[in-house]
């Protein structure tokens, strides 16, 4: 068992699962906006890079790390709220083409603002947790304190999710008024706090992930620091389906772990190329996704 | 051509070139300028009267698009000789901006689809100029552009074909993985490509013999290979718009604005979905790509990096800013982007902000962030519609 345990296949299955489950998160963040207003929020990094900014803020003034994640979720929350109330709500039944530009339009925006007030430079947010992997037998395996902190974190919220849609009123509610909103409205759910409760919930999930890819020591807190994570978890989302949550987490899995080993055995270049390609590939076979009912349109 | 029977119009418009080609027969110093300020002039005079008579509007829409491309190509073309090397270098870097620009007017304006990768279409095509330049030095620079061009269509044809079953949000998403993997596509095949350091062309491009000679003094006139390559840039612009301007009106177009209305009713009349899509997809990463070979033609030289999904979404602004799907639209944000680093710079010292500092280095992602949002929210169609609307109020006005 020792050898099979810190073999170069093993480290890499458990390194992807370690990035595999932020990308099921940012595809997660993603599936319940589209879920709860119909729109894809390409913001769904910068939002909460800004959140977890303003959480680093506080930290300066040495609140510790738990006080700053409460801070930035805060924040987090706030900022899905308002942006939902204020720029959002002016782009539901607007042409498909309207919500992704204007969403596009905020990325740049707070990238900008962010790198503006706070530099490009990396910010450190240190955590708790070590990050020297864990030793069996003398040999490494490709797990840390801190690696099982991301995915345990991760876990939580995917459940926490789950049991909101399937076994809460609220959760019935907020599907309720994604799927019929003129009936829903009629059976007095209040769909317009729904739509906004659906953006705070999923920038609830985004302002985590980025608190959880913030907190890497090498990486630390940049305003672009999301931009490659949403790539990968928008296409973790595109593969599983924009509609299913499951598919989401599944799919961000099966990437982090398939481009492990492209940047194992190839080189890092491969990563993206590959990331590309599975992309294109499952658009291919199934354009809605591989989790999703088919629901082709026919006259 | 009902030009000539206007007499009174072509009496006019006769005299008028008479009297200009007099002028500057007095005026230039030997019988060569005289000819080419002459014909400038003529071809204008002769242009402005065409496409400002309703008859010949009506009547023959490609002549007069044709008369209107050729005489805003002249009149550039003998303000190129004018313009400071820095004024022709903008112009250039502009009029190749607004081939792209005009390219994803009419994915995104005629076929309702959205690309957010044209950044990296344009690299593509950018970086087979250089590489065919390359090992090819004594291809035509006109062969090396169609070369560059059918690049890009192909790179759009392969990342087309799904798009033909794939509704906005998803395509949008997929041309964005494809600008975030440019960067690593160009890096995989550095041998070619030069990595992020890029290529430079062999050999600048220099005006040919024969038209130097044409002007007695070569040396005032094409004392800068910036007013060739401006020139070279703005007559490859003018054929570009000319040929798109037809594609929207054609058959072909028609069938794009109906997919965009209404998907359903376009396939109930016959159009071929998939086919459509593709093709718009194909036509719009041509002219990125041929946007990006007249910047390599431009620069002398190509550099990756610029092509980032930064690009794509600069150029996205600038295409919501001027206006989606109207032609003025695409010329208008080209202009923008030719000045857009002056005004910048001009805000940056009026506000007494430090150049290099954060906030000023941010300001141009801000600003044009900030435009997207707001004009996508206030007015849709972009300043081209927002001037027509305003055209059309008065015009409704004052005719009865």
């Amino acid at each position: 068992m020792d050898p099979f345990l810190t073999s170069r296949i093993m480290s890499d299955v458990l390194s992807g699962v370690t990035n595999g489950v932020i990308y099921g998160l940012v595809a997660l963040s993603l599936v319940l906006v589209w879920r709860c207003t119909g729109i894809l929020n390409f913001a769904q990094g910068a939002m909460p890079m800004f959140a977890t900014y303003l959480g680093m803020v506080i930290f300066s003034s040495h609140l510790g790390y738990w006080a700053c994640v409460a801070i930035s979720m805060g924040a987090g929350f706030a900022i899905g709220g308002v942006t939902e109330r204020v720029l959002v709500r002016h782009l539901y039944g607007k042409p498909e083409l309207n919500p992704i530009v204007v969403m596009v339009g905020f990325l740049i925006v707070l990238e900008g603002v962010a790198a503006a007030i706070w530099s490009t430079q990396p910010r450190s947010f240190p955590n708790p947790f070590s990050t020297i992997d864990w030793q069996l037998g003398g040999k490494p395996i490709a797990l840390s304190d801190f690696s099982v902190y991301k995915i345990v974190t991760a876990v939580i919220v995917m459940t926490a999710v789950a049991v909101l849609f399937r076994f809460t009123k609220l959760g019935l509610q907020l599907r309720a008024s994604a799927l019929a909103p003129e009936v829903s409205r009629l059976l007095g759910v209040r769909v317009s706090r729904m739509l906004t409760l659906g953006w705070v919930l999923s920038m609830g999930v985004g302002t985590i992930t980025t608190v959880l890819v913030a907190s890497n020591f090498f990486t630390g807190l940049t305003p672009q620091v999301m931009d490659g994570v949403f790539a990968f978890g928008f296409i973790a989302a595109a593969v599983g389906g924009l509609d299913s949550p499951v598919g989401a987490i599944i799919s961000g899995l099966c990437i982090g772990v398939t481009l492990q080993f492209v940047g194992d055995y190839l080189n890092s270049n491969a990563i993206l190329l590959v990331a590309l390609a599975i992309l294109i590939v499952s658009l291919m076979i199934r354009p809605n996704g591989l989790f999703t009912k088919s629901s082709a349109r026919r006259v | 051509m009902n030009l000539l029977f206007e007499r009174r119009r072509t009496i006019l418009t006769v005299s008028a070139i008479v009297l200009a080609v007099a002028i500057a027969a007095l005026a230039a110093s030997t019988t060569r300028d005289a000819v080419a300020i002459s014909v400038a002039i003529a071809l204008v005079i002769a242009g402005i009267a065409a496409i400002t008579s309703k008859d010949v509007r009506a009547t023959h829409p490609v002549f007069t698009r044709a008369a209107l491309t050729v005489t805003i190509v002249v009149a550039s073309l003998v303000g190129t000789f004018y313009f400071s090397p820095t004024t022709n270098f903008n112009l250039a870097i502009g009029a190749a901006m607004s081939i792209v620009l005009l390219g994803l007017s009419f994915l995104t304006g005629a076929s309702g689809q959205i690309s957010l990768g044209n950044g990296a279409f344009m690299g593509v095509g950018a970086l087979i100029m250089a590489i065919w330049a390359n090992h090819h030095a004594t291809t035509p620079i006109a062969i090396t552009l169609l070369i560059a061009v059918a690049g890009g269509a192909v790179t759009g044809l392969l990342l087309g074909l799904p798009a033909t079953r794939l509704r906005g949000p998803y395509l949008a998403g997929m041309t964005l993985a494809f600008a975030f993997a440019f960067t690593a596509i160009v890096n995989s095949f550095s041998s070619w490509t030069g990595g992020d350091a890029g290529l430079q062309l062999p050999n600048a491009a220099t005006p040919p013999h024969w038209l130097v000679s044409l002007f007695t003094s070569p040396t005032s006139l094409f004392a800068t290979n910036t007013m060739w390559l401006t020139d070279i840039t703005i007559v490859v612009t003018g054929v570009a718009f000319f040929l798109m301007a037809n594609l929207f009106s054609s058959r072909m177009g028609r069938a794009m604005r109906l997919i965009r209305d209404n998907d359903v009713a376009a396939e109930l009349v016959g159009v071929a979905l998939p086919r459509a899509r593709v093709i718009a997809f194909i036509v719009s990463s041509a002219y990125a790509a041929l946007g990006g070979a007249l910047w390599t033609l431009i620069n002398n030289s190509v550099s990756p990096p610029t092509y980032s999904f930064a690009l794509s979404i600069t150029i996205l602004s600038l295409l919501v800013i001027g206006g989606i799907g109207t032609i003025p639209g695409a010329i208008i944000g080209g202009i923008i982007y030719a000045y857009s680093a002056s005004v910048i710079s001009w805000i940056t010292s009026q506000t007494g902000l430090n150049p290099q500092g954060n906030f000023a280095s941010q300001l141009n992602g801000i600003i044009f962030g900030g435009l997207l949002i707001l004009t996508m929210l206030f007015a849709p169609m972009g300043i081209a519609g927002a001037v027509r609307r305003l055209w059309m109020r008065r015009h409704a006005r004052s005719s009865p």
